[in-house]
């Protein structure tokens, strides 16, 4: 469904896309890490729409999407949540939500309603949808990145370090609600600095350094690598 | 939306029975209200921050000029054509936001000043008057009325729908609302096209109320400092800030007007008060414990969302139930 190909983007003389390619299938959990800078989220940027790559192309549910802005592809498919959140600090909780399923999912009037409402019940947030998003915890926030998302009705979901910042039994809640989400064939590609959220749902973890992907497996087998341990824990062979 | 017919009808009459004396100070109050009210949904619901709403002034005000027109059927004709005006203007603004839209949107309200001086001249160009005066007068009142009753009663009805809702997702944050779906630029010039509308309709207005116009007054950039004191001190991103906003320069116009500069001295004054102590302006401060205690899920004052109306009124019970 997602099929990047060569993809290369630079800032400056900052490579964050060497040419990299990744092919994702309809209802897999590719999780990336790698440490700062490695381009984990610049990926993001150019699957989601925000940034163009200097070459390469992206397809995506055979369409070539290279050349589409960001709410083009939101209504061909792709969800994605910012890894610092990004609400609608002026609307409720629930507007937030609605105006994704309006825009994003294309649904009108008691449609809209329903899928807003059933993206807040499953991040756990229909108790709040009366209150000002800008006046969220962290937590709220977090969740509510991932309603938002949820309630474009993604067949791609991307989610950018949900779990960074918060306490385990929060990350654990986190790891359920992703979780129940991909039931009905959702991909999702996640990028996350807690590694145990990843290898507690990904059956696929890609690892980024300096805009190339040093491995690409089960998670077991890519944090044991060798390329993987060098990266992140300084071993040297 | 029926409060709002109701004072419009309640105002359609006092040609009848408060008679010429009562409009020309009406006129000059439903204008500023249509100004503010269209400002504000540039800038409160778009997030398109203008400096140069004066062009569509000029513009709606030469339209009616240059077509010749009787202002009865001549201030609709002036709105199109400021609206036309819009669409190709909107193509360079919109690629940028921020000040940078600010200072171009003026630029470009100088250039229009600059044309429309060299076509019809610095001394500016006078309306026939095709009515006996009282009549004209009301005819003008009427326009004026219906012009602003217009913009707040359109704005309200579209910050209800659907499209209100991604116009105030744009303005709070372009990035997550294009990631949420939402068109930006299109939601954008929408705004942008249907403000200049509404404009370039007030500036026709203005011109058959003076019958009078000259290119370095309606293109001044004082209605547009203006209509962002107005919005500012009432309450942005609300719909009756912008009235109440009116309603305070009015007052502060009529009894300030004898002492020359320092009448502006003081709206500046009053200005940086505001932005220091009232950010969200007098209706943003007063609603808030009002809506805090009704609890609803709509984010706009007055009830502009239905559908979080209901949502909260099928809480409302089950809310006061002891828990």
């Amino acid at each position: 469904m997602l099929e990047i190909d060569t993809v290369t983007k630079r800032f400056g003389q900052v490579v964050v896309a060497d040419a990299l390619s990744l092919t994702v299938r309809p209802g897999d959990a590719v999780g990336v890490v790698g440490p700062n800078g490695a381009g984990k989220t610049s990926l993001f940027g150019m699957i989601s729409g925000d940034l163009s790559p200097d070459a390469g192309e992206i397809r995506f549910a055979g369409l070539t999407v290279t050349r589409l802005d960001a709410a083009a592809r939101c209504r061909l498919g792709v969800g994605r949540t910012y890894q610092v959140p990004r609400p609608f600090a002026d609307l409720t909780v629930f507007e937030n939500v609605l105006v994704a399923a309006q825009q994003g999912a294309g649904e009108r009037g008691r449609a809209a309603r329903a899928t807003a409402a059933d993206a807040l019940a499953r991040t756990g947030l229909s108790d709040l949808s009366d209150r000002l998003a800008g006046r969220l915890g962290l937590l709220q926030r977090k969740r509510l990145e991932l309603a938002r998302a949820l309630a474009t009705r993604p067949s791609l979901l991307l989610l950018d370090e949900v779990a960074g910042g918060l306490t385990d039994p929060e990350v654990a809640e986190l790891v359920e609600i992703v979780r129940a989400a991909r039931g009905d064939g959702l991909a999702v590609i996640w990028i996350e600095h807690v590694v145990r959220a990843l290898t507690a749902t990904v059956e696929r973890l890609i690892c980024l350094a300096g805009g190339r992907m040093i491995g690409d497996g089960p998670p077991a087998e890519v944090l044991a690598s060798r390329a993987v341990q060098e990266v992140f824990l300084g071993v040297t062979p | 939306m029926k409060f709002l017919a109701l004072i419009t009808v309640v105002l359609a009459g006092v040609p009848f029975y408060a008679g010429p004396a009562w409009e020309r100070p009406l006129i000059d109050l439903l204008t500023l209200a249509a100004m503010a009210s269209l400002w504000n949904l540039l800038a409160g619901f778009a997030g398109l921050a203008s400096f140069g709403q004066q062009a569509y002034l000029g513009i709606g005000a030469y339209a009616l000029f240059a077509t010749g027109l009787d202002p009865l059927v001549g201030v609709p004709v002036a709105a199109v054509a400021a609206g036309l005006a819009a669409v190709p203007a909107s193509v360079p603004l919109l690629r940028l936001s921020g000040g940078h839209f600010a200072v171009a949107t003026w630029v470009l309200a100088e250039i229009a000043r600059l044309t429309v001086s060299m076509a019809t001249g610095n001394t500016g160009v006078a309306l026939p008057a095709a009515h006996e005066p009282l009549l004209r007068q009301a005819i003008t009142y009427w326009w004026a009325l219906a012009v602003a009753a217009g913009a707040v009663g359109g704005i309200l009805l579209l910050s209800r729908g659907r499209y209100g809702l991604a116009a105030r997702a744009v303005a709070g944050d372009a990035v997550a609302a294009a990631a949420s779906g939402v068109k930006v630029t299109w939601t954008r010039r929408v705004a942008y096209c249907l403000a200049a509308t509404g404009t370039g309709a007030v500036g026709a207005v203005l011109f058959a109320d003076a019958l009078y116009v000259q290119p370095s007054s309606i293109f001044n950039v004082q209605y547009s400092v203006s209509m962002m004191f107005m919005v500012l001190i009432g309450g942005i991103r609300t719909v009756e800030g912008p009235l109440l906003g009116a309603l305070i320069f009015f007052g502060l116009q009529r009894a300030l007007a004898g002492y020359g500069p320092w009448y502006l001295i003081l709206l500046g004054v009053i200005a940086i008060l505001m932005t220091l102590f009232l950010p969200r302006g007098i209706i943003g401060k007063v609603g808030r414990p009002w809506k805090s205690r009704a609890g609803r899920s709509y984010s706009v004052r007055w009830p502009l969302w239905p559908a979080a109306r209901r949502r909260s009124k099928d809480r409302g019970p089950r809310a006061r139930e002891p828990s």
